[in-house]
């Protein structure tokens, strides 16, 4: 081997060992990597029941469903579909978006998916408020006895340990927010309070003011430090640095993860009435449970696919938006 | 939890207001909309009596089941409240390996990055005609994926297949496979490019650079996300319980609807022990290997 190989060799075997690894990294790989695996060995999932005959005349019967009704019929020898007609297929989707699921007495489609969005824009507005009040005791770098300070003498151990359960308390409260999930919050608050729409956005409110005050605060915490020693230098104190000097730096960011969580909220809203709360969920689900409609159920799922993405859509460009702007 | 790149410069002045007002304006518009009303906040007799007895039991969980009867047979209350968890967590792992399949192979195709290649020669003609057809048709179906609700999927699924538990794994992994597609995507296509021009500049194909430059450089990225990810499978996995599936959700329905809110709690607590490990965790990993 020449010498110049032997120089290649070497200069690669030294940069990987100097290549960057971590310990925990490669620990909660293996963790991950073990945990996805062991459930397919762990769990039951029936496999032979699963692609049982049963299953595959369930299946046939649900696609036979899925039909619009008026495009098919029921005999005694069993069901007879009728050809495809765009009129009649245009007279059906008309109904469902004006009446509701057939036979009931439900709220059109339009009706409910302009619900559904309601239910999202005033949750994230309520969360993005909630979380303006908790982002900055969560953000080390204003919850601490001397923010900012250029040069100041040490504060005492009464001070720093106050500011720090400060810290933690705030940051404990907002992962006990987001750590239930909103179906289960609004499942809940359901049976206590009477309105339809309350318990949904609550429980979307609350879920969401715990996600987004963590990544407010995460904001906070980044924001340049120089300016604000400056504001401090001045004399500016802890409320007003928030104010002129920190809110206007996050902006651009708060809003980024508004919008990011906004849609998520459409796409939950659009499930929170199957707890018979204002939304598509509800219509949804009448179909599912009456009859079944699956024509009607799967036309609804559909509408509210067709509203999710129109959000992403909207969120998409006013993110394009806010970061152009700024 | 996306990373957004650079926005270190504060918000131009003179639309700020604006845009504040429209948001604010929207919210208005909304609760004129759901005819809400702040009095409705109160609740009625039946309602706030059910709010005390619930939150009364707040720091008071049940340890052991508060059903009058107990059938015979039935493991004692923390037992069932554990399998209901190890359910939750199996389902959601199961549906996480299959949501990461479907994100690592969608996300290729779902990235400008394997087919817009050399920025200097031109392009060829499969990158000029099939690789973007290919990646327009991916969009098309990770958003569709991503657009019904994992709920959804489950609702449809067990109409089809009726009541199994490959269909709670399923309906997990479809709208996830299509998040993690999207995200992994951008991760990739936003990561740093200059090893993925040493490589260029040594001769390697568009294939190549991907998953030699550019998949390494967002792996802590991807990792990281994974988990979070995971966080929300085991809240959408605990909430397939409400439709059949032998989850948290179940437990936490059966025990609210037989007015057991001690129980209630004790389920809920063991959930949220779960689900504060790996936020913590995944936590972690963010602030260690994401800039």
């Amino acid at each position: 081997m020449s010498v110049a190989a032997n120089h290649t060799e070497a200069r690669i075997a030294e940069l990987k060992r100097s290549r960057p690894r971590s310990r925990f990294l490669r620990f909660s790989l293996g963790c991950f990597v073990a945990l996805l695996v062991a459930s397919w060995f762990v769990g039951d999932f029936a496999w032979r029941d699963a692609f049982s005959a049963r299953r595959a005349e369930n299946l046939d019967r649900f696609l036979g469903d899925m039909r619009p009704w008026p495009l098919r019929e029921a005999t005694p020898d069993g069901m007879v579909v009728k050809p495809w007609d765009w009129a009649v297929v245009a007279d059906w989707t008309e109904e469902r978006l004006e009446e509701g699921v057939s036979g009931l007495d439900t709220e059109g489609g339009t009706e409910a998916a302009i619900g559904t969005l309601a239910i999202s824009v005033l949750a994230i507005v309520l969360a993005a408020l909630g979380s303006l009040v908790f982002c900055w005791f969560a953000a080390r770098n204003v919850a601490t006895p001397q923010p900012f300070a250029p040069s100041a003498a040490p504060p005492g151990p009464l001070a720093r340990w106050s500011w720090r359960v400060v810290v933690a308390g705030t940051r404990l409260v907002l992962i006990v927010l987001r750590a239930l999930p909103e179906y289960i919050i609004a499942y809940l608050l359901m049976s206590m309070l009477g309105s339809p729409a309350w318990p949904a956005v609550l429980a979307l409110a609350i879920h969401n003011t715990g996600i987004l005050g963590r990544l407010n605060a995460e904001t906070v915490e980044n924001v340049e430090r120089k300016p604000l020693v400056a504001l401090r230098a001045l004399g500016a104190g802890r409320a007003k640095i928030a104010v002129i000097g920190i809110w206007p730096a996050i902006m651009p960011r708060f809003l980024l993860y508004f919008f990011y969580r906004w849609e998520t909220c459409v796409r939950e809203a659009t499930v929170l009435g199957i707890l018979h709360l204002a939304s598509l969920g509800w219509l949804i689900d009448e179909a599912r449970s009456s009859g079944p409609k699956y024509d009607e159920m799967v036309f609804y799922i559909l509408l509210g696919s067709l509203l999710v993405i129109g959000g992403d859509l909207v969120s998409a460009v006013a993110r394009r938006l806010v970061r152009r702007a700024s | 939890m996306v990373p957004e790149g650079d926005l270190s410069r504060p918000f131009p002045i003179r639309t700020r207001g604006a845009v504040l007002l429209a948001l604010l304006g929207a919210g208005v518009w909304a609760f004129l909309h759901l005819d809400m009303s702040f009095g409705q906040l109160v609740p009625n007799e039946g309602g706030l009596d059910i709010a005390k007895k619930f939150f009364g039991r707040a720091f008071s969980p049940a340890f052991a089941s508060e059903a009058s009867s107990v059938p015979p047979g039935t493991p004692p209350l923390l037992i069932l409240s554990l399998q209901a968890l190890k359910t939750t967590v199996i389902y959601a792992a199961a549906a996480m390996s299959l949501s990461l399949l479907l994100g690592l192979v969608l996300g290729f195709f779902a990235s400008t990055a394997w087919w817009t290649g050399d920025p200097v020669g031109g392009r060829t003609w499969f990158a000029r005609t099939i690789a973007p057809a290919v990646y327009g048709a991916t969009r098309l179906l990770t958003g569709f994926m991503r657009s019904i609700h994992e709920v959804l999927w489950a609702l449809l699924l067990l109409a089809a297949f009726g009541i199994t538990p490959l269909a709670a794994v399923i309906a997990i992994a479809i709208p996830y496979g299509g998040t993690l597609a999207k995200i992994f995507s951008e991760m990739i296509d936003e990561a740093d490019r200059r090893p993925a021009d040493a490589l260029r500049a040594a001769g390697a194909s568009g294939v190549q650079i991907y998953f030699f430059g550019l998949v390494p450089r967002a792996l802590p990225d991807m990792l990281a996300y994974a988990f979070y990810r995971f966080e929300c499978a085991l809240r959408s996995s605990a909430v397939l319980g409400f439709f059949g599936f032998a989850t948290v959700g179940r437990e936490v329905e059966q025990s609210f609807n037989s007015n057991n809110y001690g129980e209630v709690w004790t389920h809920l607590y063991v959930l949220m022990a779960v689900i504060i490990l790996f936020d913590a965790w995944s936590g972690q990993l963010r602030k260690r290997f994401v800039a």
